[in-house]
């Protein structure tokens, strides 16, 4: 009961594995998003307080 | 995030999930994705609409199922499944939107004290810095890591 307790209580969520979402691996759904994210990051280097 | 969410699914790398949106204008898939950027250690989230029709997504589209605050916490939960598998990397996230920047702000603003208990969270100013995320602040894009990534 305390691991069924503990589970229930976790932030992680436990995630069902779909074989069909394989389709998108290798591929870029949000090209846009992600130039505008590189783009971000070649303007600043990350938070120096990072490890 | 103990607020109600869609359940997901999602592929054995957890960098694709997908669930589904319901309300007055009916069903629709969202798919939520954790990319790699330029930077091997930082991935970019980005969540949109599957169109079913053009197999495509559309990170524009507006749903208004009248659950966006259901939808930000799906997403959310799901950033706590990815950096479950992949402990050590930073995320990224921007809106497609001005208005949907400020979303964002809104959902972390209104979660800090929930997401600062496991999560590192900075903003990137228009001074082109990183900085830690404070309330009120404006910022044009978002980095989190789990907090023993962080100083």
């Amino acid at each position: 009961m305390k691991h069924i307790d503990k589970l229930n209580s976790s932030k992680v969520p436990i995630v069902p594995i779909d074989k069909r979402l394989e389709k998108y691996r290798g591929k870029v759904l949000f090209p846009e998003k992600l130039a505008k994210a590189n783009e971000i990051l070649a303007r600043a280097a990350l938070p120096k307080f990072v490890k | 995030m103990n607020k109600t969410r869609y359940q997901f699914k999602a592929e054995d790398h957890f960098e694709y999930f997908e669930f589904y949106s319901e309300g007055p204008n009916g069903v629709v898939k969202k798919v939520v994705e954790y990319q790699k950027t330029s930077d091997e250690n930082v991935y970019n989230l980005a969540f949109g609409d599957y169109d079913e029709v053009a197999k495509g997504i559309d990170d524009l589209s507006v749903t208004n199922n009248g659950d966006s605050l259901k939808v930000l916490t799906t997403v959310a939960s799901t950033v706590y499944a990815f950096t479950d598998k992949h402990p050590k990397v930073m995320i990224i996230a921007t809106g497609s939107t001005s208005v949907r920047t400020r979303l964002y702000r809104m959902g972390i603003t209104n979660n800090l004290d929930e997401i600062s208990q496991d999560f590192a969270i900075f903003g990137f100013t228009k001074d082109n810095t990183w900085v830690k995320f404070e309330i009120g602040e404006d910022y044009e894009a978002f980095l989190v890591t789990k907090k023993e990534n962080a100083f």
